[in-house]
């Protein structure tokens, strides 16, 4: 009996002192759940130039090029070659409903030269397309 | 008297571990999903073929060169440094109305492009466009 009160007491402290512990868990979690992006992540990691330019795109874009610092081009997140972007960008503009907002994002790493650019958008341009946008990342102090 | 009073109840206790793996989990999860830092877009509208043939008049147009990574920019065939704030502004002032195109020779690296973006926009420039740097010389 002595015993059993005894581990009875023991259990009883030992959630107590775990309350606050799950009050903060449960804090950053909303915290998280809120105020953060559930957001795909790119196929080749890939740190665009930084810039003061402050815009920020009202629709996501319709189809994302993202280049890479190795010079490989992904489109929609699957390996392309330059030649495979216009047939690809026709047939999403041939599939989207909304044709005036259709717009292509080119996530570019920051060492990547304009040379391994200009066919990109030699390509995009010949698929007819004209909206389109460099992403960038907001410098925090400038320079 | 009932016997049964005498016994104190006994609180059920439900252990809180399994709840503290779920709501780690969760936030785990929550964590490495989210992003902050939102992209920043910068247009680059291209050129429709048909408005080459109406270009900007000559003195509307600075047109600012790179070429190469060295934060040195060409006007006219004279350099100066991207540091160089003064010249900038004294640069937008001159040419108040007039759009500035920068231009890029191959080598040039896209951060070295937007700096240069940069303290046009810094310096005041209203017009500033990044889209001839992209523009092969062989489009139709």
């Amino acid at each position: 009996m002595k015993i059993a009160d005894k581990f009875a007491v023991k259990n009883k402290t030992d959630d107590d002192a775990m309350v606050p512990l799950i009050n903060v868990v449960f804090l950053m979690l909303v915290f998280f759940m809120v105020a953060g992006q559930i957001r795909k992540a790119d196929p080749i990691p890939v740190i665009p130039p930084s810039s003061i330019n402050d815009h920020k795109a009202v629709t996501d874009p319709n189809v994302l090029i993202v280049v890479g610092g190795n010079k490989q081009i992904y489109l929609n997140d699957k390996l392309v070659t330059l030649e495979a972007i216009k047939p690809a960008l026709e047939s999403q503009f041939k599939q989207t409903q909304d044709k005036e907002k259709f717009w292509v994002q080119i996530k570019a790493d920051g060492l990547v030269p304009v040379e391994i650019l200009r066919p990109i958008f030699s390509e995009i341009r010949a698929s007819g397309l004209t909206k389109v946008s460099l992403a960038t990342q907001l410098q925090r102090e400038p320079k | 008297m009932p016997l049964n009073l005498s016994q104190p109840k006994r609180k059920t206790a439900i252990s809180l571990t399994p709840l503290i793996d779920v709501v780690f989990i969760l936030l785990l999860f929550f964590m490495l999903t989210s992003s902050f830092v939102p992209w920043r877009t910068v247009d680059a509208p291209l050129a429709v073929p048909s408005d080459k043939t109406a270009p900007l008049k000559e003195n509307d147009l600075v047109v600012l060169t790179l070429k190469q990574n060295d934060q040195m920019v060409w006007v006219d065939g004279v350099s100066y440094s991207l540091s160089d704030t003064s010249w900038f502004k004294k640069l937008v002032i001159d040419h108040e109305n007039s759009a500035f195109s920068v231009n890029a020779e191959n080598g040039v690296n896209l951060q070295t492009l937007m700096n240069l973006a940069d303290r046009l926009k810094e310096s005041g420039a209203k017009t500033v466009s990044i889209a001839n740097a992209f523009s092969s010389k062989d489009d139709k």
